[in-house]
Formats: C-alpha cells, structure tokens, sequence
C-alpha cells in the first residue's frame, strides 16, 4: 500500500465488530462489541478502543495501560487472518469487518 | 547431592514388575540406563516396551497382547502436572500401537512400589484382582467386582484394600470388551483412547490396587526445588488462563465461530444450536468447582452438575466429551451432555469414541441402514440426532453389547465395514481410531495430523491444530509445509508425553527443550541437552512408526475419511470449503520427507541407525 492510500486509509473510520468468548464475554456479560475505528489502526489503539467501551476487559483480556492484549488473548479477523500481537503494527479494516477475541492457548 | 536411590539411580528406579496373569507369577527386571535415556518414560519407554514385549501379529485381545503401565522421570518430583502415567498396548481398536496417558496419584503410587513400568501379560483363568503392596503381588479374586461401574469397583476394592490404595480398573464396558473402553483410576480419572480398558477387560483384569511407600530420590533436590517454583508461578500465568478459568470446554465457541465443530457426524462444522453447550453457557449454568489432577496448579477440570427436574448428576466435563456428546450426535441439552459424559466415565467408555461411533449410527438411520433399536425394557427408540434419551441408552447398549450395542461396541470402522451401504464414507475415524472435535477441512494441518498420527485420529501426539490457530499457516489451505510442522509437533508431544509432562504446561516454557533438559538432569544426575531430547522425540515416533509397520500398517492408512473428500462444508464462515484428496496426498508426502522416510512411508535403514533403533529393526517382518 503506498504512502497515500496508508495516509487516506488511517483517515477514514470504518464499523467494525469485536466478538468476545471465553471469560472476556463472561466479564463483559455480552457476546460483541461495537467500535469505530480508523481504517487503519493499531493493535494498542484497537485495544484502547475496545477497553474504553468495554472496561471490564482491563485486565482480563486486555492489559492495564489499555496498550494491547494480555498474552492469554489474540484476536482473529473474520475467521481467517490471526492479528500480530505487535501493538506499534497496523491492521487494516473494512466496514462490516468481524474481529473475534479469543483464548491464544489453542485445543485441548 | 541428596538421598542415594537404590543402585545409585536418581528420578527412575531402573527395573519393571513383569506380572503373568496366567502362570499368576510375577519378577522383576532391570531396565538398562541407556534404555531410560533413549526412551525417558511415558508413552516413549511404553512404545519401547510394547516392542520388546508384544509378540508380532498377534490379536489385541489375546492374552499375549502385554498392558503396559509406565511412570517417568518426573513422576515423584512434586513438578506442577507431573503425576502423570501412560497405559500402552496394542490396540483392538486400530491393530497398531495404543497410548493413552492419565494424571492421578495412580502415578506417584505406581512409582513408590518400586517400578518404573508394570507389564501385565496373560489371562487370568477367573476374575482378578492384582493388588501390588510395595512389590509383593497377589492375585485376589474379583468375582464380586464384576459388573460394577468405575466407581462402585474403586470403592469396593478401598473397602477391601485401604483407604490408601490406588485403584485402576475397568467398568462394565471393558468386561464386555468394548474396544474403545476406558481404564479408569483414581477417582475417576481416564486413560481411554485407543481401547486399553477392552485390553483389561480380555485379561479377566477388573482391577489393580496399588499401595508403595519407596521414596523417590531425586539428584539436585535443592535445584529442583527452585525451578519448580518458578515452573509453578509460570503455572498460575496468562500461558493458562483459559485452561484455569474455562478449562478446555472454551473451545467450543470459538469452533463453531470458527467452523471447526464437528456437528452431527462431520455434516456440518457448525452447530446452530451450540450456545447451550458453550463453555460459557455451562459455566454459568451448571459450574460447581474446580478440580485438579494430582500436584497441578493449573485445575483445568470443572466439576459440573445437572440442573433440570431429572436425578442430579455431577461430573467432570472437558471439551472433548462435550463435543463428541453434544454437537457431534446434534445434541443440545446441556444436561443431557452432562449426564452421557459422566454415564461413559461410570461404565468405563472413552467419550470420544462412544459419541463417534454413535454419531455413526445415527447417520446410518438418518439414511435408512439401521433400525429402531429395543432398549433393555423393549421400548422402541429412534436413533435420531439430537434424541438425548437415544443417546443415554444407546451408551448403554454399548456397554452391555445388547442389541445394536454390540455391533456398536466394534466401534464406527468395524461397524461399518459389517453394515455396508457405503457407510464406510461416514464412519469418521482414521485407522479405527474415532476423530476428535476438529474440523479437518477447516484446519489443513489438522487434517494431516490426524491422517498420519501413529495411534489413529488422534489431536494430542501432534496438537497440528496449534499451526491452523495461528498467524503461522492459512488454515483453509494446504501447502507442503505442513509436514514439517506436523512433524515438529509430534517430536515436542513425544518429549511432553515421555517425561511426563501436561499439555496443558507447555506454554509456560520458554524452551521446552532446554528447560526439561535442565529438570532431567537435576533430576537423575545424567547430563542431557536439548538436541538430546529433541532426538528422543524423533525417535519415539519413529519407534511407534516402527512398530505399526510390524503389525502391517501400510501407506493406505495415513488418510481421512471418505467424507471429507467429497463433502464441502455447508455452513457458517467456511461454506464451500472441502479438502482435496490430492491437497492431503501433497501434505502426507512432505511429511514424510521431513521424517526422512521413503515416498511409501517407510523408515529407511540409515534413519533407523542415525537413532539408534537399528538393532530393533532387524527383527521387523511386517505383518500381513
């Protein structure tokens, strides 16, 4: 992507939806969250997004500076991409895009 | 340095209990050190085991087939999870090598006898009792055990030997060598896939009673004291908090999110009415604690209990078993999953395998192969999916073996195979193994883990799936990288399981290696390295490789079903997607080269010799 299209993407806000399993839905008593967020966004700008909606998340699925996931969580994007946990690397969204938080610890 | 071990040995006492229910005799032999440091413990020296002592071709249910219980090194140690065992045999499920592994304080108290392995071979000639007080064997009758539930024998067999005792045994569903009964121990704890509680059952074997009082001695307890502190802390981390908070029961949202939920026999990877079943859903309905296994900090179990007007029922539940009990046979009453799961624990069934196989059957009605079925008061019953009351009875059929129970009790491959009407397509299970809760045509690493694994569809000698739940690999499609994931998989599984350690730990590691190559060596004082575990783990799967190829394995078995060829999934997110038989063909070939194996899957002479196994080769004749 160059830098103008990056430049415009961050700019545009998009609706997205985060779907919450395990104890985060539990906390937070419901199944999804609505947010809007840039186009382009971060993981910690995600997670602060998310935690300002949904407090409870903080410090449960979400760590206390709001800056990114605790370590016993990853989000997933619409049920393909796994989200890098880096909190500085962007992901890129599209309105309508689902994003699934979920345990990191896999099977059992 | 602490407390000398008899013959100098730290962490293992170095000799097995041979038991020979026919002669009713029993002796002791050495284990060589260079045997224990090949093999470890576990589910590795029990495949070594199974190789020296089963002789080639034989029927899993004779009475030559040995059953093989095995400590390890860390057994004793105190380690957060490490009390744990594996039972090894051939299985009558598959023909080829059987482990299953159980955590209890069955596994201190075996140890603290004085073994590191029991071998049972033979066949009693009446009901038996085997009771191993601190070494001395005695072969009691169990006539009054005989047809009792798990528990009812545990109890009976605490009454007769002590509150002390350890208790292994059988339910009515291994007396009537049902090939996928469980052994369970301890309270309730299983060692179920693969059918070692039918290999019991063939031996007139209803129950082992077990009572020790060695101590076991480790190198550097001062050491190991200090990194079992750590390990513990690391076990109370974010590296566990599903299996802490959840247990594994929070799987099931997220696989039918995902579209890796086995529903009603593999039809769909999706269960539109799942929510009642989700760990969320039932912890909040049903929770009533936490359990642990014997010295774990994590306490993944959750003690669940029945809510509804029927008779209360409380048990474990896990994922699995809600899976194979609940979408798998399109049931979605939490408490009749509840009460199917802890019906298979009484009678001594693995819940897998009894939900597979009975998912199996409801099929076959849902297409008109079988009938109604009599349940033991003649009354008519259906077996639809979704019928809980079917599903109740049907569990017990089984393992009574009474009308379709006994065909049912062969389990989904023989079944099927008697049946016909192409209901081979849909008898879900590789090797004769019953698959697990997960979607292979959803998860490509997955689908190769299970087509390949030594022991049949199995999800725990690879954990493949862990590749498919990561940025690592795009889970819908296959590419030839897969086999040296899966590979690597099944060599870090093969340590896990040979030192013992729970799977659930080994996010908690930084190096699995390295760590429990440090452990190793404060444990029994012999140096070890990583790579030197890294081999163990490759030699292990070779060595169970080794011996599937004896019995007759042949490259036709490293493959799925018929179904996931020529079915696309229907539903949820991954509608369309289907696994390609050429895709699974590519992955299987790469994962034999990354095993250094021939194209046809076998192990050529140099591999066998580059891990020392080549004086077992020489004795290999495949078995027809």
């Amino acid at each position: 992507m160059d830098a103008a299209r990056t430049d415009k993407a961050a700019k545009t806000s998009v609706a997205i939806t985060v779907e919450l399993f395990g104890t985060a839905r539990i906390t937070c008593g419901q199944h999804e969250v609505a947010l809007e967020l840039p186009a382009s966004t971060s993981l910690s700008a995600l997670a602060s997004s998310l935690a300002n909606a949904c407090p409870a998340l903080i410090g449960n699925a979400i760590v206390n500076d709001m800056s990114g996931l605790m370590k016993s969580y990853t989000l997933n994007l619409n049920g393909t991409a796994f989200v890098s946990d880096a909190p500085e690397k962007h992901i890129e969204l599209q309105d309508g895009d689902r994003l699934l938080l979920f345990s990191s610890q896999a099977g059992g | 340095m602490n407390k000398t071990a008899d013959d100098n040995l730290f962490g293992y006492n170095g000799k097995m209990l041979i038991v020979d229910l026919s002669a009713r005799t029993s002796h002791w032999q050495t284990i060589p050190d260079d045997v224990l440091k090949k093999f470890i413990g576990g589910t590795g020296l029990g495949a070594y085991l199974l190789w020296k002592f089963c002789p080639p071709g034989i029927d899993a249910l004779e009475p030559a087939n040995p059953l093989i219980f095995v400590t390890s090194p860390l057994v004793g140690s105190r380690l957060t999870t490490s009390s744990k065992f594996a039972v090894v045999t051939k299985s009558p499920l598959t023909g080829l090598i059987g482990d299953s592994l159980s955590s209890s304080f069955m596994a201190t108290e075996l140890k603290k006898t004085g073994c590191d392995a029991l071998v049972i071979i033979g066949k009693s000639a009446s009901p038996c009792l085997l009771s191993i007080d601190d070494g001395q064997v005695e072969f009691l009758a169990a006539d009054d055990l005989l047809g009792k539930t798990t528990s009812e024998t545990e109890d009976a067999v605490k009454q007769r030997m002590g509150h002390r005792t350890r208790v292994a045994c059988i339910g009515p569903a291994g007396e009537n060598l049902v090939r996928f009964a469980s052994i369970t121990n301890d309270g309730g704890r299983q060692a179920a896939r693969t059918g070692p509680g039918a290999v019991m059952g063939s031996k007139n074997l209803k129950a082992i009673a077990i009572k020790g009082t060695h101590a076991v001695s480790v190198h550097d307890a001062e050491a190991l004291n200090i990194i079992g502190d750590d390990l513990t802390h690391r076990s109370l981390g974010p590296a566990t908090e599903k299996y802490r908070t959840l247990g594994t029961m929070a799987n099931l949202s997220v696989f039918n999110r995902l579209g890796t939920l086995p529903t009603r026999n593999f039809q769909q990877s999706t269960f539109e009415e799942g929510e009642a079943v989700t760990g969320e859903a039932m912890h909040q309905a049903h929770f009533v604690k936490n359990a642990h296994c014997a010295n774990c900090t994590i306490g993944c179990e959750k003690i669940l209990v029945t809510t509804d007007d029927g008779k209360k029922v409380q048990g474990r539940m896990e994922y699995e078993s809600a899976f194979a009990l609940g979408p798998l046979v399109g049931i979605a009453d939490s408490n009749t999953v509840i009460r199917a799961s802890k019906l298979c624990d009484e009678l001594g069934l693995d819940t897998i395998s009894t939900g597979a196989t009975l998912a199996w059957a409801m099929e076959c009605f849902q297409k008109g192969l079988l009938d109604n079925f009599r349940d033991d008061e003649s009354h008519e019953a259906s077996l639809s999916f979704g019928d809980g009351d079917a599903l109740l009875k049907g569990i017990g059929l089984i393992a009574e073996r009474q009308g379709i129970g006994d065909l049912l009790a062969e389990g989904s491959m023989r079944a099927a195979r008697k049946i016909g009407g192409g209901s081979e397509a849909w008898a879900m299970q590789v090797k004769g193994l019953e698959m697990p809760g997960y979607e292979p045509r959803s998860l490509k690493t997955m689908a190769l883990g299970l087509a390949v694994s030594t022991r049949g569809a199995c999800h725990n000698r690879s954990s493949a799936y862990e590749a498919d739940f990561s940025d690592r690999v795009n889970r819908l499609e296959a590419d030839d990288q897969r086999g040296r994931i899966t590979a690597e998989g099944e060599d870090f599984s093969a340590v896990l399981d040979s030192l013992i350690w729970c799977k659930f730990l080994r996010k908690a590691f930084t190096d699995l290696y390295e760590e429990s190559a440090e452990i190793f060596e404060k444990i029994t004082g012999w140096p070890c390295s990583a790579d030197d575990l890294r081999i163990a783990g490759e030699r292990i799967n070779n060595l169970k490789k080794l011996f599937n190829i004896r019995e007759g394995w042949t490259r036709d078995e490293d493959t799925l079903p018929e179904r996931v060829f020529t079915e696309k999934l229907p539903t949820g997110m991954v509608a369309g997607v289907g696994l390609e038989r050429e895709d699974l063909h590519m992955m299987v070939q790469g994962y034999y080269r990354a095993r250094g194996w021939s194209e046809d899957g076998m192990i050529p002479e140099e591999k066998l010799r580059e891990l020392g196994l080549a004086e077992l080769s020489e004795t290999v004749h495949p078995v027809s």
